[in-house]
């Protein structure tokens, strides 16, 4: 196979006739935009012969040629220009935007593509839609922006998880991580976090140094990346530098953040009230009132708590205001032969839970150089070190978030300043001041590349990439915080992954009489992804100044591991645009991976789209309405490798028992383990109206992933509590509605809209014998959508009694029955954690020097369970702090509440139900940003080329029914999906900033 | 330079097509292959120290198997006023059937069963010299295992699942309903004479054949099958070599075995577990501030110079009284203590009216002397019932005695359906054959 790919390369090679030419000089130049950003793919053509070339990504190009020829330079989206070759070298062009035209360059892998002849469903996003939004994550900062695309950030914290969900949820155990591919080179996106609680892989990145994000949604785009492609794609490109005197750009801001939402929680008065009536409820007034009063006694920790003397606010001591600061100087510029970008960036940023920090610096170097008019090489290398103060994930007694279950009567701190070691929960205070948790990544990212030019029509591509994620954890817990009983405790961990690749491919690209356009690309890649990680915990520390493992007495535990998997894959992509307007694509990639059992280790994933430009047949291309008509469908196969490196093994691991050393099982073996196949349809229709004024896409889409890889439970009398199996069939289809509006478009005033809105059902199709599978309080139902909430439904509460009621929902019964006993009411499906419904609306304003810019996201169709919900919100079950509305609880009969009655220990509408479980649908003002640009005149008087200052802000505005903390915040401690415990609400950030070109 | 050029695109063109299959072999590193772990008779002693460590884990007898069955029987003794609602609906007599305790405990028992059956289904690798100490203890990891989670989640005649050989091919289909009640018993005394028969007199910190009869006259008292237990309970304080520590403290959290235990499960700083000192135990010696208190009408059950009665001390954190059992959070969990052989002894031999090794006074004496207790001097089957509570509270014996004697817990009959553990939501989910005990069904 591999040898016959060759064969047929060579023989083509060989088949092509070399063209005479009659040139006698090189011309070179750089092709750029009114904005002086470099166009690549810009047709370098000489008037009246077959002769030409395209720009490179940077936006060069070179081209032989006599003098008193003609260049015309071609581009769609912008007008033509041509000019005489004279005596100069370089000819360097400026491109007008051609309103009446639609295009840009969209990335796709191995390649670029005109957005005009595209047959693929690619979303991308430029610096400026990225830039300046105050957020340390990447991924948060392209929310709303891109139809179809789901941003979920786990909650508040800074180094948090964020979720990226390209249409839907294509995968339950595999992971639902789209690849991402930074310059070539597939990133490292493993969690390392030793905590609990996940940090995001990619906060190691800088949103100044990137220059576009491309985002490939249908199959047929991403299954050029084959067994990694199912999930979509995201391709960041980063700066480059173009062939213009250098430019500096200085880029500050700061701000400040506050969390979106408080949550209203018993004063030191009604918690007194509310405890003293559950206390008598449950053991009589005779009993009750003594017994609970010696618990105020003791929660008040000898403060007069008849007289009120303590009413603390904890969740204003574990939530707070943080800051935002960030500043990046960036230079760029380069002449004919040689391109360079460099930027340096810093951001510091204090989150809005107590003890939370995160401080990053970052440096890239991206440097092209053209040795001659055939052959470039470059090099990107960047450098990043993340330092993040940890805080203990959400399901910890020590975590800030926690401290809301403390009763307001009692004291935060003793007399002496000290935290109060006397609370009925930990006080997290005393872990803040004697413990902490720090976080250290330093991560290189590289890539050297190589561009041959053969022919004319085809060159050769060869990169490699490289890209080193090393982690450092220490911790230390002093002897004064909670549960230290060791004389403090030590952990430090280590952790170094690197992943290479390499890819070589070739690309044929010609146009044939200006009717046929042909582009082929072939290739292979290799990727391998070696990991290895070290820790080490130690006691008995002589005094708390000691706070490495050096001084541990004893040292408790430590541990070693690597692990490791490799990709081999082939790929092969051909266009062929027939008059410019019968569009066709087809692609094929063959993937080997260490991943999977022996029999069952390649696979091939092929895909295929068409489309055509209506707009260009003579029907229409004189309509004054329509400007722009393509119609285009695609269908291909993607895969999901993202499970364990040996998950298809049964495993036996070491273990000790009084330090003997053992085995057990750890994994039962499944041969037939593969990866997930995702079969994608996507239907498309591109519009442009009235000169593009009004444009945009409509896009309908199956999606269907086949072989679930799934962690099915085993009966534990097996020994095994699960099973890693491909199990099922999930279908995932919608809609995305895309339009672009220029509402006005004057030399002094423009505004622009964009509105996207997608729609996606998800829906379970096939499982192993249709039967169920249940996970905590999720089920996995055929014909339900994924992972649907599966809990009993609450009744609310008899008004004769005050218990709490549930549904019995019994199969045949009465839909309306009811009864206490919770063990008796049968789960139901009640919802979903996925939303349906996700749309932004971006707004863009220019009016002489002022910008304006917002965008609102909205997310509809989903619901979130509140794991916290039995003790926050359990008429006083417990005796931790319950949330103001259960003050509404049930009193006397008659009543009418959902509340049911007080009853210290007594349980009653404690189990888990659908009384914890609420929508969470919402629209928010994501970002806004407001700028003024000094006028030039005054700029250049003081030698800028730019000045301009801004406010930008984060979650300004939220709009949304749900009574939790933000519909935003979800536990980072592994407690299912759409579950929230303690978590942390999102952050509100409002920025100032200014921007300096000179 | 064109010719390097050439060349070089040459060489890439040959790196890039040429095969390199062999890059997709890795192996794991720090796991072995199933087969391979079945393939040696030192691999199959190594699952045996695995079947310990899985044993002892906390879900198992690092603490919440005790902790579960005590929590059970309180009802003024003791009260639960932790956090964690999982234990609290034990303690309640109130049990969800997805409580994650009574989930976790059946699922690691069955891990541990599990890898006791390919100890035993893979006995045949080991050296014959090492071949029966091996295999008798899998029987007693075995038989433990069983008896426990039979003693909890049986109700009436409906036992818990019997599975006797050890799985490896997850392909096939593992549903399996449940036992008898019965049948889980006799093969748990099956296992435990096997034990006897096979283990070594003394096997260091592992269990010996005095363990295997230690356990054994535990499940004859159980069943009531007094002269078993009786005569069992004697072998092991006649020949064990056993004694009780000259002071009662000196039977609790020991780093190493005290003389007095017959079988315990090891913990040390670096492996093993003891959840018991996490919930009865303060925060300065690693607990989480004595989630259980002990109340004052079980302290004034004591006698005046009784050294069990003064075994206690305040909670820094919620003031509550706290058993001084549970101090040493890495000290070792003691499953059988020789001052249960003569309780058992004891009851045996005053229920059948005998007095083998010992008549029922002196051994109960025996306990108390150690104690510092005033002497008895008579005792009835109520005097011994009352010695074991004073003797082995918060060790995990309390439901037990209240069932098998068929006393009321709280207002709760002894046999009632909330006396017995639900079978756990997540097993009827991936369990079909499964039936749940009466009291716990969905209507």
């Amino acid at each position: 196979m591999k040898k016959k790919l060759l064969f047929v390369i060579t023989l083509f090679l060989s088949l092509v006739s070399f063209s005479g030419f009659a040139q006698n000089k090189t011309v070179t130049g750089t092709v750029n935009d009114e904005q002086a950003i470099p166009l690549p793919g810009v047709n370098v053509i000489v008037a009246n012969t077959s002769r030409g070339t395209q720009t490179d990504f940077d936006g060069n190009y070179s081209i032989d040629v006599a003098e008193g020829e003609v260049l015309t330079f071609t581009y769609v989206g912008y007008t033509t220009e041509t000019v005489t070759v004279g005596a100069e070298d370089v000819i360097n062009i400026t491109l007008q935007e051609d309103a009446a035209q639609l295009d840009e360059v969209v990335v796709v892998g191995y390649g670029t593509q005109s957005k005009r002849t595209l047959t693929d469903n690619v979303a991308k996003l430029t610096s400026e839609d990225i830039e300046e939004v105050p957020v340390p994550s990447i991924q948060s900062t392209i929310a709303g922006k891109a139809a179809g695309v789901q941003i979920s950030p786990t909650n508040g914290k800074v180094e948090g998880g964020v979720n990226i969900r390209i249409r839907g949820i294509a995968s339950i155990g595999a992971g639902s991580e789209p690849l991402y591919v930074l310059d070539g080179v597939p990133l490292i996106n493993n969690n390392e976090s030793n905590n609990g609680s996940p940090t995001n892989p990619l906060l190691t990145l800088s949103a100044n140094e990137i220059a576009s994000i491309d985002i490939l949604k249908d199959a047929s785009a991403a299954a050029v990346y084959g067994s990694r492609g199912a999930n979509g794609v995201v391709i960041i490109t980063t700066k480059s530098g173009a062939n213009r005197p250098a430019t500096f750009s200085l880029n500050y801001s700061y701000g400040v953040s506050e969390p979106t939402n408080l949550r209203e929680w018993l004063n030191a008065d009604e918690y007194i009230e509310l405890f003293t009536e559950a206390a008598i409820n449950t053991f009589g007034e005779e009993e009750g009132v003594p017994y609970i009063e010696g618990i105020f006694d003791f929660l008040s920790n000898d403060t007069d708590w008849r007289d009120r003397e303590v009413d603390t606010d904890w969740q204003d001591l574990a939530l707070g205001s943080g800051h935002v600061q960030d500043a990046t100087l960036s230079m760029s510029g380069g002449n004919e032969k040689t391109t360079y970008f460099f930027s340096g960036a810093y951001n510091d940023t204090e989150g809005i839970v107590r003890g939370n920090e995160l401080e990053r610096i970052n440096g890239r170097v991206n440097v092209t150089h053209n040795f001659n008019e055939k052959f470039r090489a470059g090099m990107n290398l960047s450098f990043s070190r993340t330092d993040i103060d940890r805080i203990a994930n959400d399901n910890a007694f020590v975590t800030p978030l926690q401290a809301i279950a403390q009763p307001a009567i009692s004291p935060a701190y003793l007399e002496n300043g000290d935290p109060n070691p006397n609370t009925l929960y930990p006080n997290f205070l005393l872990q803040d001041k004697h413990a902490f948790y720090n976080t250290v990544i330093r991560r290189v990212l590289g890539r050297a590349f190589g561009e041959y030019q053969i022919l004319d029509f085809l060159k050769f591509n060869s990169d490699f990439g490289y890209d080193l994620y090393y982690q450092n954890e220490d911790s230390y817990t002093g002897r004064l915080a909670p549960f230290q009983s060791t004389n403090g405790e030590a952990y430090a961990s280590s952790v170094n992954t690197e992943s290479y690749v390499t890819s070589n491919y070739f690309t044929f690209s010609k146009n044939f009489n200006e009717i046929h356009d042909l582009e082929m690309v072939a290739g292979m890649e290799y990727n391998e992804f070696n990991r290895r990680f070290q820790d080490v915990s130690g006691i008995q520390f002589p005094t708390d100044d000691f706070q490495t493992i050096d001084s541990a007495a004893e040292i408790t535990g430590g541990s070693g591991s690597e692990s490791a998997n490799s990709f081999l894959s082939y790929f092969a992509r051909v266009t062929y645009n027939l008059y410019d307007k019968y569009l066709f694509k087809a692609s094929i990639r063959r993937d080997g991976s260490s991943r999977f059992g022996e029999d069952v280790r390649y696979g091939t994933f092929p895909a295929i789209s068409a489309g055509w430009i209506l707009s260009e047949e003579e029907f229409l291309s004189n309509s004054e309405v329509i400007s722009f008509l393509k119609l285009r469908a695609s269908y291909g196969e993607a895969g999901n490798a993202n499970i364990g490196d040996f998950a298809a093994l049964g495993l036996f691991g070491g273990i000790s028992y009084n330090q003997r050393p053992g085995i057990a099982p750890i994994q039962a073996a499944n041969p037939l383990l593969t990866w997930e196949s995702v079969k994608q349809t996507d239907i498309g229709l591109e519009y442009g109206f009235l000169d593009n004024r009004i444009s945009g896409e409509i896009d309908y889409y199956i999606k269907e992933s086949d072989g679930l890889i799934f962690q099915q439970p085993l009966p534990g009398t097996s020994g095994q509590p699960s099973i890693t199996r491909n199990i099922g069939v999930l279908e995932n289809k919608g809609i995305e509605f895309v339009v672009n509006t220029k509402n006005i478009q004057t030399d002094h005033f423009t505004w622009n809209t964009n509105f996207n809105i997608s729609k996606n059902d998800n829906e379970v199709k096939e499982l192993p014998n249709g039967e169920d599978v249940i996970n905590g309080q999720t089920i996995l139902r055929e014909g339900e959508p994924l992972s649907a909430f599966y809990l009993r439904e609450y009744a609310g509460v008899d008004p004769e009694n005050g218990d709490a009621l549930y549904f019995v929902n019994a199969e045949d019964g009465d839909p309306n029955e009811t009864t206490n006993d919770p063990n008796a009411a049968n789960r139901v499906i009640l919802g979903q954690p996925y939303a349906e419904w996700i749309a932004g609306l971006t707004n863009t304003v220019y009016y002489k020097g002022i910008d304006l810019g917002f965008t609102f996201v909205g997310e509809w169709g989903a619901s979130i369970y509140n794991g916290g919900g039995i003790y926050q919100s359990a008429n006083a079950d417990f005796f931790d702090n319950q949330s103001a509305d259960q003050l509404d609880r049930w009193q006397e009969p008659g009543d009418i509440t959902n509340v049911p009655q007080a009853r210290l220990f007594g349980g009653n509408g404690t189990a888990t139900s659908s009384r914890y479980l609420q929508e969470s649908d919402f629209i928010r003002l994501r970002n806004l940003t407001l700028g003024y640009t000094l006028p030039e005149d005054f700029t250049d008087q003081i030698g800028l080329e730019k000045f301009r200052v801004y406010f930008t802000g984060i979650n300004l505005l939220t709009i949304t029914d749900y009574d939790g903390y933000d519909p935003e915040s979800t536990s980072d401690a592994g407690q299912g999906v759409g579950v929230t415990f303690y978590s942390a609400p999102a952050v509100r950030t409002m920025s100032l900033g200014f921007n300096i070109n000179f | 330079m064109k010719k390097i050029f050439n060349s070089i695109f040459g060489l890439f063109i040959i790196l890039a097509f040429s095969g390199c299959d062999d890059k997709l072999d890795i192996e794991p590193r720090q796991s072995i292959s199933v087969s391979t772990a079945i393939s040696t008779g030192e691999n199959v002693k190594n699952i045996l120290i695995g079947v310990y460590n899985e044993t002892g884990q906390s879900a198992s007898y690092g603490g919440y198997f005790q902790l579960l069955s005590d929590l059970y029987g309180f009802t003024t003794e003791a009260t639960w006023g932790g956090t964690f609602q999982a234990p609290r609906q034990v303690f309640n007599k109130e049990i969800f059937i997805d409580n994650g305790f009574v989930r976790d405990l059946w699922l690691n028992a069955y891990e541990a069963i599990n890898q006791a059956n390919l100890v035993l289904d893979y006995s045949d690798l080991v050296e014959e010299e090492d071949r029966d100490r091996v295999m008798g203890e899998a029987y007693f990891l075995r038989a433990l295992n069983y008896f426990d989670l039979n003693r909890l989640y049986s109700n009436g005649d409906m036992g818990v699942p019997l599975t006797l050989t050890g799985i490896i091919d997850y392909s096939q289909n593992l549903e399996i309903p449940r036992a008898s009640t019965s049948e889980v018993y006799n093969q748990v005394i099956s296992d435990l004479e096997m034990a006897y028969e096979l283990l070594p007199e003394d096997n260091g910190f592992f269990a010996d054949k005095y363990a295997a009869q230690g356990l054994l006259a535990r499940v004859h008292l159980q069943l009531g099958n007094y002269a078993q237990a009786r005569d069992a309970a004697d072998d092991v304080i006649q020949n064990s070599g056993h004694s009780l520590t000259a002071s009662y403290e000196a039977a609790f959290n020991n780093d190493v075995n005290s003389s007095e235990d017959v079988f315990a499960f090891q913990v040390t700083t670096q492996d093993g577990s003891n959840v018991l000192v996490t919930h009865y135990a303060d925060q300065s010696v690693g607990g989480r501030g004595g989630d259980v208190t002990v109340n004052p009408s079980y302290l004034a059950r004591f006698g005046e110079d009784d050294a069990r009665g003064s075994f206690f001390y305040t909670s820094a954190q919620n003031e509550g009284t706290l058993t001084g059992k549970y101090t040493n959070q890495f000290g070792n969990i003691s499953l059988i203590r020789l001052a249960e052989m003569y309780l058992i002894r004891a009851e045996a031999n005053l229920r059948e009216g005998t007095t083998v090794g010992a008549t029922p006074l002196e051994d109960i004496n025996k306990i108390r002397n150690r104690a510092g207790a005033e002497a008895l001097s008579s005792v009835s089957i109520e005097d011994v019932l009352n010695e074991r509570d004073l003797e082995l509270m918060f060790e995990g014996f309390l439901i037990f005695d209240y069932k098998r004697t068929g006393r009321n817990v709280g207002d709760l009959p002894a046999n009632s359906n909330k006396l017995s553990f639900p079978i756990p939501q997540r097993e009827l989910d991936a369990n079909s054959l499964l039936e749940q005990n009466p009291g716990y069904e969905t209507t």
